[in-house]
């Protein structure tokens, strides 16, 4: 698989870290940011591929950035990670358009999976 | 007195009666107007009212009037000396010897009194003695028959009215209990929430980096060994807060027409495994002529499930669990009984099976049988277990039949 722009967007440092180590070491570029309009931001001067997406942030929620996201052209695919894990959560966010849905907490084969998937979906 | 003064006389004592008791919402003024009228009406000194305390078997007093403290502080009378008669629960019965009467627990505290002559009223309901008025006079005299007939209609009265009072008490605890469950299953959800979230990014953590690190380790040593025990364990921690979820969440069910006894064989399949491997005889009773009502498939299946695994797990090798499935056209509901002949659930426990983290299990979470009462709850179900420690339990569960239309709203 080609090498992917990255984006996490999660207010918990561990869970950037580990992100990025798991990652990068499939040769992915990653950045990240703690907050909602740092991760706003960060989308509008960057070029993502793929944005991994934390849905309770302390500033904006998590809804708010994906509508947001779907607007630009291109459109990153957006993978959705929540600690609040339900079945409506993961429906409302595949409605507004995320590729997929990680519940915390997830291996980092889970992690790896979700992207690939997405990425094969969008015909990556 | 004449006739017809005297009739006027009772005719008032009686509606001054029906009055308190239709108009007082406390028992305690009834009982009061009661002894009152009642000593009234038949020249006594005094007169007290005692109900039967169902804890402790004893006659309570709970109104009195024209007597001294030091008589009535001679305190309960035990439910065998006014039981000796039990034929005589609709009969006034008149005491003019109060030294022999077996029935005057304290002659002499009575005498005292300036007591010569006892009146004694049962209040009944349903052939149970529930209670007693005891007419207290200064000296014997006569009764005639209407003076008796009226005394005992009062009691009628007073006994219907304690009677209706001590369901309406009960009623009022039942709904207490449910007020104070609900309060607790709410803010059990909020708590949950935010368990959810705070302990799902920690471990979020830990689980990527000990996935990741124990690709990294030499394959087969102790290192790896001590990674896929952490990931292990902290994918435990995840099913316990799914579940936990999974409870406070309260989610609407997806009703649809369903057959009972269907659901009851997904299930089945699930856990018949698990009946094997322990040697658990199984056995169906399922009604031929089951109905199908509006339910939830997967949270029924889920029901059952739980119910299921906690009865094979309830019995050793070669017990048996009974399953039975019926439709009551009496009450328009449909039943299934799940039975086992294990271990049972002993009396202290019973009360707080359905309470959320309640586990008698040492791997248990104490969700199953708290997510499954949520369940029956939310399709106006009712679920009740039945237990002797050491013989078996019995878990009956009892659904409304509701066809599609009743739930289907009609718009105008």
């Amino acid at each position: 698989m080609k090498p992917l722009n990255i984006l996490v967007i999660d207010d918990e440092n561990v869970i950037c870290d580990a992100c990025r180590l798991v990652l990068a070491e499939k040769g992915h570029g990653v950045d990240h940011c703690l907050t909602g309009t740092a991760g706003l931001r960060a989308i509008e001067r960057g070029k993502y591929d793929v944005i991994l997406l934390d849905m309770k942030l302390p500033d904006i929620d998590g809804t708010e950035i994906l509508k947001r996201v779907r607007e630009k052209t291109p459109a990153p695919c957006v993978i959705v990670m929540t600690g609040y894990s339900t079945m409506s959560n993961a429906l409302q966010a595949m409605k507004l358009g995320a590729a997929d849905y990680l519940a915390k907490p997830f291996t980092d084969d889970e992690l790896i999976t979700a992207i690939e998937k997405s990425c094969a979906d969008l015909g990556w | 007195m004449t006739f017809s003064s005297k009739f006027e006389n009772y005719f008032y004592v009686f509606t001054d009666i029906m009055r308190a008791m239709h108009s007082s919402t406390s028992l305690q003024e009834v009982l009061q107007v009661v002894v009152t009228k009642s000593a009234d009406v038949l020249d006594a000194q005094g007169a007290l009212l005692r109900i039967l305390n169902k804890e402790t078997n004893r006659f309570d007093v709970r109104a009195a009037c024209g007597l001294g403290e030091n008589y009535l502080s001679k305190g309960p009378v035990t439910t065998e000396k006014l039981l000796s008669e039990p034929t005589e629960l609709h009969e006034v019965k008149i005491i003019t010897d109060i030294w022999h009467a077996p029935r005057v627990e304290y002659p002499q505290e009575t005498w005292n009194e300036g007591i010569r002559m006892i009146v004694d009223v049962p209040l009944a309901i349903r052939e149970q003695m529930t209670g007693l008025i005891r007419i207290y006079l200064p000296q014997r005299r006569q009764f005639s028959d209407d003076e008796l007939d009226f005394i005992i209609t009062v009691a009628e009265q007073c006994a219907c009215i304690i009677e209706r009072v001590q369901l309406m008490e009960n009623q009022q605890a039942q709904f207490d209990h449910l007020a104070a469950q609900m309060d607790k299953m709410s803010s059990l959800g909020r708590m949950a929430a935010g368990i959810a979230h705070e302990i799902n990014n920690p471990l979020a953590g830990i689980l990527l980096y000990s996935s990741n690190m124990s690709k990294k380790v030499p394959h087969g040593g102790p290192l790896e060994e001590g990674l896929n025990i952490i990931i292990k364990e902290t994918q435990r921690c995840k099913t316990i807060i799914q579940g936990l979820l999974e409870f406070a969440r309260d989610r609407e069910p997806q009703k649809v027409p369903a057959d009972i006894n269907a659901i009851m064989e997904t299930a089945l399949g699930i856990v018949e495994n698990e009946f094997r491997l322990r040697h658990v005889g199984l056995e169906r009773q399922l009604a031929e002529d089951m109905v199908k009502t509006l339910l939830d498939e997967n949270q029924i299946e889920q029901v059952f499930i739980n119910l299921l695994l906690n009865a094979v797990h309830a019995v050793s090798e070669n017990g048996n669990v009974i399953i039975q499935t019926a439709v009551d056209p009496g009450s328009n509901k449909v039943r299934v009984e799940i039975a086992d002949n294990g271990c049972g659930i002993a009396a202290e426990d019973i009360k707080k099976i359905f309470e959320p983290f309640y586990s008698t299990k040492a791997k248990g979470t104490g969700l199953g049988l708290a997510v499954s009462y949520g369940i029956v709850q939310n399709h106006q179900g009712d679920i009740r277990v039945l237990s002797t420690p050491g013989q078996g339990t019995r878990f009956t569960l009892e659904f409304p039949i509701r066809t599609e239309n009743s739930d289907v709203r009609v718009n105008p």
